[in-house]
């Protein structure tokens, strides 16, 4: 390899080592230069550097669209990563902003070029075929997502949720690689694609059965599907709310583009196992596991009095409405999915802001805190109300359509439509199961009185502006979805998939 | 294609912002109201302007631009709407902006003690903007739809003064009446769409108004031996005779005086109702396709005769009114008819310079009705007004310049020129000769009728309200009429300027006007003016006017009256008649006991119908709807109720059961996964092996 590959290989790479750069800038900046300075100003200089930071690499990639395969698949970039690679600067700017009014640690420089590596970390995730540099990029995702999580240290919770947090994702960590490994004895590769190819001649194998629900469940747990999601509603409720935003966002997205890609590339040979019937590829085994986490998520998350854990037992439902996605092969449902875990983090960052306004100033996550938030703070009452009705999926919100396109790609692809048909009726029975408890929330925020000493929260401008640009996106996504849902579409369309 | 014409929408748009942001304003706000209203009108005035330069030195097809777009697609068929320039379109835009403006100007005088002064100026920037719209439309349906809505405005305008019980149902007779001729248009349309499967009327070959298309419609014959295009034109004929008040549709326009007389002024008597006129003038080519075996275009024919009659017809009934709006609606009714008329004979030119100059002069006498109106305080009794002269100086010089205009007083005034222009049509009219006739008698009888208003109104002596009382005893509580406002004159200075300006582009030394109507190029001959056939008709058209206006003076003028209650000196001449004309020929009563009875016949006959059938179905139905209900609601309470109590409580147990995996325990989670290993293995496994 000679410099001229590596300058290419730079110049490609360009967004990711923008974002590095950035991470080790901010690193500098604060502790070199505002060691001593008021906790809120070091907040506001780290995620203004940090906001800049991504914008220069979004506006990088708007100006040098690249395409191409450096490596045999160990970086690959297409319009569709690069969307995917915006989504996920902008997931890291809006929690970032997020950010500057949480008062969790003193090491504010640390906590934004961790944030910042995480970013890196999915980026490079999204932007290649290889197992190995998945299995890395992973990695690092995951390593600094548990500090991120422990950050608080004068929380003892904050370090519980981050340990569990660690050994249950060191432990599917070392499942995933098991079933790389295994994989790559089968077929003697590690480029999906090529994979793809060897499994095609190998056919149905036991070994690459377990390999195969290796490689699921080292996924499953980074969506947070069940049975791998006992780590989430922990890790939600301790971590400190930006870690917690970033987790339910960034992460999500990044690691369901990941999943299905692999899935869908590289298995596709695998989807359906013995052709007669619908039992024996992995098209079955994600159609339990999604039928398993809209129940456990939806039911689970009816019981909860903490609105965090609520959010995370949504968070475990929803994964099950995308896993719906996967099972059916075709861009169209991959467009779909796309566009469901854009709008779904969108939402979600939107709802965790108004949920980080009433931990600050009520003091507490508990659904009692919301009580008579609409007189409290009118403004992001209605937020919420937009986001939770989005979450359940009531028209005309983003979520509803998120839904809509979702259901309708899983029901009207090939030949193999009709089997999932009891799947989607059970998706939809529990996204009525889902208002209930969405419901419960937005009673507290309107219904219920709030105590007689309640006055107003004062809300930051840049909170108040960010939740209600969130609330205008979601309702925008609804009355117009084909805005993101056609860029992806065109994407994807540009694969050939 | 010019700038001007890629976006000739601002031309309507301006009016309708200015008519949306009104309407969100709170009463007081009056200057901003009548400022947005004005402001806009004169931003479209100075791009009506542009448009007409940009159609300025084109001759033939060169001179027509058009812009089209797609508005929807339903499956395969897409609906295209557009806007044309032409010299039609720019002509008129640029008399509907300049009018308006003024119109608005005069109104903000007029309307200054009225407190829905901001509602009114919102309602007419609607109309002005609608009336622009149907004249830049390239689509025969977004025409209707600005037709329908200049139909709208009239009728929200007309019935201004909605508590006057006069007013609100003058409103509602324009409405109905109009509505009847848009049954019959949208007929046309719909038959129109059929026939060519498109409504533009130029579309690069593919318009309906285009060769292939009236081709194809003149080709296809349909019942009682008409072609297509020949009915279809008859068909769109009927909306202009609602909107233009045509006989036997002129009804409403009388009665639509109860509006404000700005509303006068530019609804009905510039624009709104020319609207019939410019539709027959944009589909000219539809009404002009001679179909085989007939001499002359049908639909032509029934434009020329319906417009004599209209003509002839107005004036008469105009000759013996009294009250001094009603007198000039007459008039406008009667000269509609000399446009359709000129329409039908001679051609787009010819009516359409008749309707540009009379929507200058009318224009200008309605508001000077509405400045004599305002310093006679509301007094619209011709009889009860007199000596006006002293009093009103300047409203007196410009009345005088529109009647002398109106009653086509020879050489400087734009109203002989373009009256002249449908006579010396008239004359050439092959078929026959009593379409002139009628037509000199009509110019005969307009100049006697608007003498014998200037003599009631201007001349003699003051006979109204408080004549007789404290004679400039007490100058500061005098009931003297009073000149209006310098709001109120400079339109009216301004408009009687133009009418007599005119002149100088309509005169047949030099039509430019005219012919610049039809794309055609000018030269400038004297020697037009000699030919002995014009010259002859100019001297037959003098004599006319001169004897009607010196007839109307001998009876009015010698000896004007002393009281309002005297009796009319016509009427004392011949009675019988006179009645006649009074009494409008009875068209009204006519109506009242023919369709309006049958009506209301029709109405109660459905109303037994409704009170004794159906009522007893609905009731019968009822009762099953309420015994159903009974059932149902068994079947609630002791079914559906308990299974769904059933449900919710399944739902809240596995809530209950799924939480409660939830244990905390961190080798718990990860025994999960082992557990979910082994399970997924054997799943596959044994789905694989069967």
């Amino acid at each position: 390899m000679n410099p001229a590959d590596y300058l290419q290989l730079l110049t490609a790479l360009a967004p990711e080592v923008i974002v590095v750069c950035t991470a080790l800038l901010v690193l500098a900046v604060d502790l070199l230069g505002l060691q001593g300075k008021p906790h809120s100003y070091r907040m506001s200089i780290a995620a203004g550097i940090t906001t800049l930071g991504c914008a220069a690499a979004v506006v990088w990639m708007f100006i040098n669209p690249t395409v191409g395969n450096w490596h045999g698949g160990m970086l690959v970039i297409d319009p569709l990563n690069e969307t995917v690679k915006a989504v996920l600067l902008l997931l890291t700017v809006l929690t970032a902003i997020l950010s500057v009014d949480c008062k969790f640690t003193r090491h504010v420089g640390e906590y934004f070029a961790l944030l910042l590596l995480a970013t890196v970390g999915m980026m490079l995730l999204v932007s290649t075929e290889e197992l190995l540099m998945i299995f890395a990029s992973l990695e690092l995702v995951s390593l600094t997502l548990y500090i991120l999580v422990a950050f608080n240290k004068d929380s003892r919770q904050s370090a519980e949720a981050a340990l569990k947090y660690f050994l249950f994702g060191g432990m599917s960590a070392a499942f995933l690689l098991f079933g790389f490994s295994l994989l790559y004895g089968l077929t003697g590769t590690t480029h999906v694609p090529k994979m793809a190819e060897k499994l095609f001649t190998i056919g149905a194998d036991p070994l690459l059965t377990v390999a195969l629900v290796m490689v699921v469940i080292g996924f499953g747990f980074k969506v947070a599907a069940v049975p791998f999601h006992l780590w989430a509603p922990d890790a939600y409720q301790g971590a400190p709310l930006p870690s917690a935003v970033f987790i339910a966002s960034g992460s999500k997205v990044a690691s369901f583009f990941v999943f299905a890609k692999v899935l869908l590339l590289g298995f596709s040979q695998l989807a359906w196992g013995d052709q007669e019937k619908a039992t024996g590829g992995w098209v079955p085994l994600l159609s339990i596991i999604a039928a398993v986490s809209m129940v456990l998520g939806n039911l689970a998350a009816i019981k909860q009095t903490s609105v965090r854990r609520l959010l995370a037992y949504s968070a475990i439902a929803h994964a099950g409405y995308m896993l719906i996605g996967f099972l059916a092969p075709g861009g169209d449902a991959f467009g779909s999915l796309l566009f469901y875990v854009t709008t779904y983090a969108l939402t979600t960052v939107g709802a965790f802001g108004v949920l980080g306004v009433v931990e600050s100033q009520v003091g507490g996550d508990q659904l009692k805190d919301f009580a008579g938030l609409a007189r409290r703070a009118p403004v992001l009452a209605w937020c919420l109300m937009v986001f939770l009705l989005s979450l359940a999926g009531i028209p005309p919100l983003a979520g509803f359509f998120g839904k809509f396109y979702l259901f309708a790609a899983a029901l009207t692809n090939g030949a193999h439509n009709l089997p999932f048909l009891w799947l989607i009726i059970l998706g939809i029975a529990m996204s009525c199961v889902s208002l209930y408890y969405y419901l419960q929330v937005l009673k507290q925020v309107f219904v219920v009185e709030a105590d007689e000493q309640a006055r107003p929260l004062a809300v930051s401008f840049l909170t108040h502006a960010m939740v209600v640009l969130l609330a205008a996106v979601t309702v925008l996504l609804g009355c117009m979805p084909g805005w993101l849902l056609d860029t992806i579409h065109t994407a994807i369309g540009e694969l050939g998939w | 294609m010019s700038w001007i014409a890629q976006n000739l929408w601002l031309i309507p748009v301006l009016p309708l912002l200015a008519a949306g942001i009104s309407a969100l304003l709170k009463r007081p706000s009056r200057s901003l109201a009548a400022g947005l209203a004005i402001g806009s009108m004169g931003a479209s005035f100075l791009l009506s302007c542009a448009a007409l330069v940009a159609t300025l030195g084109k001759h033939g097809a060169a001179a027509r631009q058009v812009h089209n777009f797609d508005w929807f697609a339903l499956g395969d068929t897409v609906v295209r709407l557009g806007w044309v320039l032409d010299p039609l379109t720019a002509a008129m835009v640029v008399m509907i902006t300049f009018v308006g403006s003024l119109i608005f100007i005069f109104s903000v005088g007029y309307m200054a003690h009225d407190e829905n002064f901001t509602r009114f100026f919102c309602f007419l920037s609607l109309f002005a903007a609608a009336m622009l719209g149907l004249i830049i439309a390239n689509n025969l349906l977004l025409l209707f739809m600005c037709w329908e809505l200049v139909g709208l405005a009239s009728y929200l305008l007309i019935g201004f003064w909605f508590h006057k019980p006069s007013a609100a149902a003058a409103a509602k007779k324009a409405f109905i009446t109009t509505r009847i001729g848009d049954v019959f248009f949208f007929l046309g349309i719909v038959w129109l769409y059929s026939e060519t499967g498109t409504l533009l009327f130029y579309d690069a070959g593919r318009g309906c108004l285009e060769q292939d298309a009236l081709a194809k419609m003149v080709a296809h014959t349909t019942l009682g031996g008409l072609a297509a295009s020949s009915a279809i034109g008859l068909l769109l004929f009927c909306g202009a005779i609602g909107k233009s008040g045509q006989l036997p549709l002129h009804v409403w326009l009388p009665d639509a005086m109860e509006g404000p007389t700005p509303v006068s002024a530019l609804i009905h008597a510039a624009t709104m109702v020319a609207a019939g006129v410019f539709l027959v003038a944009r589909v000219y080519p539809l009404m002009e396709m001679q179909q085989a075996g007939v001499s002359e275009p049908i639909p032509l024919t029934a434009v020329t005769w319906i417009g004599a009659l209209t003509a002839i017809f107005g004036a008469l009934v105009a000759v013996s009114q009294t009250d001094i709006k009603r007198i000039l609606a007459y008039s406008t009714v009667s000269q509609l008819g000399y446009m359709m008329m000129g329409l039908g004979i001679g051609g787009v030119a010819v009516g359409m310079f008749h309707l540009l100059t009379h929507a200058f002069f009318k224009a200008l006498l309605f508001l000077g009705s509405g400045s004599i109106i305002h310093g006679c305080h509301e007094e619209q009794d011709i009889r009860r007004m007199g000596g006006l002269k002293k009093f009103m100086p300047v409203t007196f010089a410009t009345y005088a310049i529109g009647m002398m205009a109106l009653s086509g007083v020879p050489f400087f005034f734009s109203g002989f020129w373009s009256k002249d222009e449908i006579l010396h049509a008239a004359w050439n009219y092959g078929p026959s000769k009593i379409p002139f006739l009628l037509g000199l008698a009509g110019a005969f009888l307009t100049a006697f009728y608007m003498t014998r208003q200037m003599c009631f109104v201007f001349a003699g002596k003051y006979r109204g309200h408080g004549a007789d009382a404290h004679h400039g005893e007490n100058p500061a509580q005098s009931h003297d009429p009073h000149e209006s406002p310098s709001v109120m004159t400079w339109p009216l200075i301004l408009l009687a300027a133009c009418a007599v300006l005119l002149v100088i582009v309509g005169t047949p030394v030099w039509p430019w006007l005219p012919h610049y109507l039809e794309g055609r190029e000018v030269h400038f001959s004297l020697a037009a003016l000699f030919n002995s056939d014009v010259l002859l008709l100019l001297l037959t058209s003098i004599v006319v006017v001169a004897g009607g206006i010196g007839l109307s003076w001998w009876f009015y003028g010698l000896l004007p009256a002393e009281k309002p209650d005297e009796q009319d000196p016509l009427e004392q001449q011949f009675p019988e008649q006179f009645a006649w004309s009074r009494g409008k020929f009875f068209v009204d009563e006519l109506y009242a006991a023919t369709f309006v009875k049958w009506n209301a016949r029709l109405g109660e006959l459905c109303h037994d119908l409704d009170r004794r059938v159906l009522d007893l179905l609905v009731s019968i139905v009822g009762w099953a709807a309420t015994g159903c209900a009974h059932v149902a609601k068994l079947f609630d309470e002791f079914v559906v109720n308990k299974l769904f109590d059933v449900g919710c409580g399944g739902v809240r147990r596995g809530a209950e059961t799924a939480s409660e995996l939830q244990g905390g325990q961190i080798h718990q989670y990860l025994r999960n996964i082992g557990v979910a290993l082994i399970l997924f293995v054997f799943i596959l496994a044994v789905g694989c092996n069967k």
